[in-house]
């Protein structure tokens, strides 16, 4: 490990926002509190509505007092409620422990922060989940598992993990992880990508494209500090990269509308690509609040009633 | 330099420590971590250049704020220019300040108007007085006066200088400087000094005896010779126009013309390149309203190049009635009376006569009637005599033998009442403290030769004032006054053969007292900036001058008796006087002295004391502190400016490229 990543490891700073498990409550009761039902309707408990009869339709539902009364043939319809399966996939590489003066820590620490948010509510509604790493130490890959006793492992795992590792160049690395991920994800799960999209190595979009295929859900949220959003700087700047050894020296002023323009296409890029795939690609400021952010994800996979 | 000046004025070495601390950060950009630097173009001789500027406002003020706190740390021994009182042992100080407000000052000098610069230099000085410190401010325009007595209030002393406006008069510098000396003389401060803030135009003047305030002469550019020519006087003569012009030097006159404002026919007549007083006449032209002349080209003072003319009754018109049989002197000639007149006032309109008018309308255009050893006064004459005097006339009747022959019919009224009797023995000489008010010529009255006198007696003098008396106590000199004008009745006549009253300085001191009793009741057309004019009483007096409303006081007379009313006009132009009703238009010129006196040199005495007082420290500590608070404020409200500029620029650019954010 390399000093600056050292240096960096002791900006992550749990004390200020542990316990995890205490404030991924905390979000997960701020967005909402209780199951999700399946758009899927047939046989089930819970009466869901009727409409009209159509050829084909099983004889065992029409509705025979609709039929009575009103001689209109009726079909009585019912509401499953399923298990989807969650899957976090979280980027726990060196550039995701930066943290810049404007944002109240880390983008890993926010991304934790929004992984186990998820994984409360995902328990709650009586879901599975399970969590994948690519990057980092001390990770720990967690099979499907549900119940409370999931969550504990969750922020467990979440809390042991240090961001490390350089990406720029481990394409297979990243691969392996795409690759757990695909096994553990059956058709209807929801997977969701934790991860700051930047010093990934060729081949990343494509590789991570493929989880939104075989009728998984593929969300990736990208996580930002504040100061790559904006570029706040000033002055003459000599910027050296995380990952890789890329070093650059410039004038901030002069280099903003270019960076920023640079950021929004590679965004561009990421989205087109998602898309292709079923997929879809969210932003994240790290110094943005997390009910707003599980939302934002939620609304994306499409899991709220 | 003391080592306390060097080590604060050391402290003005930091200012290279912002300038080093820029170059520095100018050199080397910071450098930061940032995971995205892939996606941040290079631009470094860009990034150089414009550290480079920005930072350029706050080095500066950074640098300005650190020079400022060393002045500021050695201010106690920093020198100004500007003007301060050098105190010997730190001791308070009474000065009199004699600022010069006559004409000459008005004068446009090498640092502004001069009179501007003299008040400036006041201010200066009074700023730097402290508690304990006596002034005295005293005004050197004719006739000197004391603008404020000597005190300590401060306050008192920026109020009366804050007053103080320009004017026309003439300059009494050395009557000033003796009014200052003696505004100071009695206090009890060590160190007292006359500061003259004028252009020294005037008399010389020295350095007083042992024991007087020395001279201060602190602006010596004030006394800086100008060039300059004025009008200061111009009369109609028929259909001429005297113009009269005075000019500094020959450099002054050359190539300038004085010409009749609006008289498009006449042509300018062109002054004589010489110094001095010169007098011009041109063609006056009926046409025009209120004319004025005025001189062309430029000069130091261009207030004093236009002057209205004045009308034609501006000479002091003066009858005479003396016999020139019984009058004259023995060399031959006009009699005594006349002589005497022209000599003292050489352009009164002499109109001698050998009988007194009997229509008032024959005293027109005349403001004084001079009657030598009167044989009685007809009541025609009389009549028209009174109208005369009451209409601001003044007579003057010299009582002779023939006051014991008057006709049936005719008497000395209004002169004296009853018979008057000559009484022709050896007369004692004149009572010469009862003279005294003439001035140094009342002490020629000693051992006079006089062959004999009226004898007025007090019962015959209808309420005259006496004025003068013998060494026996009869009356010599008696004044009346009746309607706006007055009677003087004198118990000696004009010839020589009763006596040599009128061969001695005191006769010719006694007619111009006439004269100018003349000129005040009459109130000549034409006179100079600063000089009183004098009305009635009871009459009811409004001025408008060139400047609005002249203000009218009352004041005792000089010589005793009741009071009067008196204006004072400090400005050149054109006046309206309404006296009961009648206007009258009056000319106020300027003295041509303040033209042709050229300023003296300062007095030697005066410039050292100069040297010491510049060489005066002034504490600047007030103004260098808000310079250095407006310094702070400075840098303070710029750097909270970019901070609120750079964040606004940084919100708009996030919600610009990431609005799902």
């Amino acid at each position: 490990m390399t000093e600056p990543a050292r240096a960096l490891r002791k900006a992550l700073d749990w004390g200020k926002l542990a316990p995890l498990r205490l404030r991924a409550k905390t979000v997960a009761d701020g967005v909402y509190a209780g199951g999700h039902r399946s758009r899927r309707r047939g046989a089930g408990i819970e009466f869901g509505g009727q409409r009209s009869y159509v050829p084909g339709d099983d004889l065992r539902f029409i509705d025979r007092h609709a039929l009575l009364r009103h001689g209109t043939l009726l079909v009585r319809q019912f509401e499953t409620e399923t298990d989807r399966t969650l899957c976090l996939l979280v980027d726990a590489s060196l550039s995701m422990s930066y943290r810049s003066e404007q944002a109240p820590g880390p983008k890993y620490a926010y991304a934790a922060l929004i992984a186990a948010a998820l994984c409360k509510i995902a328990v709650g509604a009586g879901d599975r989940v399970s969590l994948d790493w690519f990057g980092g130490e001390r990770t720990v890959e967690l099979a499907t598992a549900g119940g409370r006793e999931a969550f504990e492992r969750v922020v467990g795992a979440l809390e042991t993990a240090q961001p490390s590792a350089d990406l720029k160049s481990d394409l297979p690395a990243l691969e392996r992880a795409v690759a757990r991920v695909e096994r553990r994800a059956g058709r209807g799960s929801t997977v969701v990508v934790l991860s700051d999209l930047l010093d990934l190595p060729e081949g990343a979009e494509a590789a991570i494209g493929t989880l939104g295929v075989r009728g998984k859900t593929l969300t990736v949220a990208r996580v930002l500090d504040p100061s790559e959003v904006t570029f706040p700087f000033t002055g003459p700047l000599h910027l050296r990269a995380l990952e890789g050894d890329t070093r650059v020296e410039t004038d901030a002023a002069a280099a903003r509308p270019q960076y920023l323009a640079a950021l929004e296409a590679e965004a561009s890029r990421w989205s087109a690509r998602l898309l292709s795939r079923g997929g879809s690609l969210i932003l994240l400021d790290s110094a943005d609040d997390p009910v707003k952010a599980v939302r934002k994800i939620l609304d994306s996979v499409g899991g709220l009633a | 330099m003391s080592f306390l000046v060097a080590a604060a004025l050391g402290v003005g070495l930091f200012v290279a420590i912002p300038i080093a601390a820029h170059l520095l950060r100018r050199g080397r950009a910071r450098e930061r971590d940032f995971p995205p630097t892939a996606l941040v173009p290079a631009a470094r001789s860009v990034a150089r250049e414009r550290a480079t500027l920005e930072d350029r406002l706050l080095l500066a003020i950074r640098a300005l704020l650190i020079a400022c706190l060393a002045v500021i740390g050695a201010t106690p021994f920093v020198q100004c220019s500007r003007l301060s009182l050098n105190r010997s042992a730190g001791a308070s100080v009474a000065f009199a300040l004699v600022v010069d407000d006559s004409h000459s000052m008005r004068a446009l000098g090498t640092d502004g108007v001069r009179f501007e610069r003299a008040l400036r230099a006041a201010r200066e000085l009074l700023a730097s007085a402290r508690e304990g410190d006596a002034i005295a401010i005293v005004l050197a325009g004719k006739p000197a006066r004391l603008a404020l007595a000597a005190t300590t209030d401060l306050n008192a002393a920026r109020r009366a200088l804050s007053d103080l406006g320009e004017s026309d008069r003439s300059t009494d510098l050395e009557a000033a400087v003796s009014l200052a000396r003696t505004s100071i003389a009695s206090l009890p401060h060590h160190d007292k000094r006359v500061v003259l803030l004028s252009d020294l135009a005037a008399g010389a003047l020295s350095d007083g005896a042992e024991g007087q305030a020395p001279l201060w002469a602190p602006v010596p550019e004030l006394a800086t010779p100008l060039e300059n020519c004025a009008i200061f006087g111009a009369e109609r003569r028929g259909r001429r126009i005297a113009a009269h012009v005075a000019c500094t030097s020959p450099a002054a006159a050359a190539g300038r013309a004085v010409s009749l404002v609006g008289d498009k026919s006449g042509k300018p007549v062109p002054l004589a390149s010489r110094g001095g007083i010169q007098e011009l006449g041109l063609d006056f032209e009926p046409k025009l309203e209120r004319p004025e002349l005025e001189l062309n080209g430029g000069d130091a003072l261009k207030g004093d190049d236009r002057c209205p003319l004045a009308a034609e009754s501006a000479a002091l018109g003066v009858m005479v009635a003396a016999d020139v049989s019984n009058a004259s002197a023995k060399t031959g000639g006009p009699p005594v009376l006349e002589q005497a007149v022209a000599a003292l006032e050489s352009s009164a309109a002499l109109h001698p006569i050998a009988l007194l008018p009997d229509d008032a309308n024959e005293y027109r255009n005349n403001a004084l009637l001079l009657l030598d050893d009167p044989g009685g006064i007809t009541p025609e004459a009389r009549s028209a005599l009174v109208s005369f005097v009451e209409r601001g006339g003044v007579a003057v009747a010299f009582l002779g033998p023939r006051v014991e022959q008057t006709p049936l019919g005719a008497t000395l009224e209004p002169f004296v009442h009853g018979a008057v009797h000559w009484e022709a023995k050896a007369i004692g000489e004149l009572n010469q403290a009862s003279l005294a008010w003439l001035g140094p010529e009342a002490s020629s009255v000693r051992d006079l030769k006089l062959a004999g006198r009226a004898g007025l007696s007090t019962s015959d003098l209808f309420g005259a004032r006496v004025l003068a008396t013998f060494a026996d106590g009869q009356p010599f000199l008696t004044e009346r006054e009746l309607g706006r004008g007055a009677l003087f009745t004198v118990a000696l006549p004009t010839s020589v053969e009763h006596g040599n009253f009128p061969l001695r300085p005191a006769f010719l001191a006694l007619l111009d007292h006439f004269l100018d009793e003349a000129r005040d009741h009459r109130g000549a057309t034409q006179s100079v900036a600063g000089g009183e004019w004098t009305f009635p009483l009871g009459a009811s007096i409004a001025i408008d001058g060139p400047r609005g409303p002249l203000a009218v006081h009352e004041r005792a007379r000089a010589a005793g008796g009741s009071a009067l009313k008196a204006a004072t006009p400090t400005l050149t132009g054109r006046y309206t006087v309404r006296i009961d009703d009648k206007a009258e238009e009056r000319v106020v010129t300027v003295d041509p002295g303040e033209i042709t006196t050229l300023p003296q040199k300062v007095p030697e005495s005066a410039a050292q004391k100069r040297a010491s007082a510049h060489a005066g420290s002034v504490d600047a500590s007030p103004e260098l502190g808000f310079v250095a608070l407006a310094l702070l404020a400075l840098e303070l409200g710029l750097r909270v400016f970019r901070r609120v500029t750079r964040e606004r620029a940084l919100s708009d650019t996030k919600t610009a490229h990431h609005p799902a954010l």
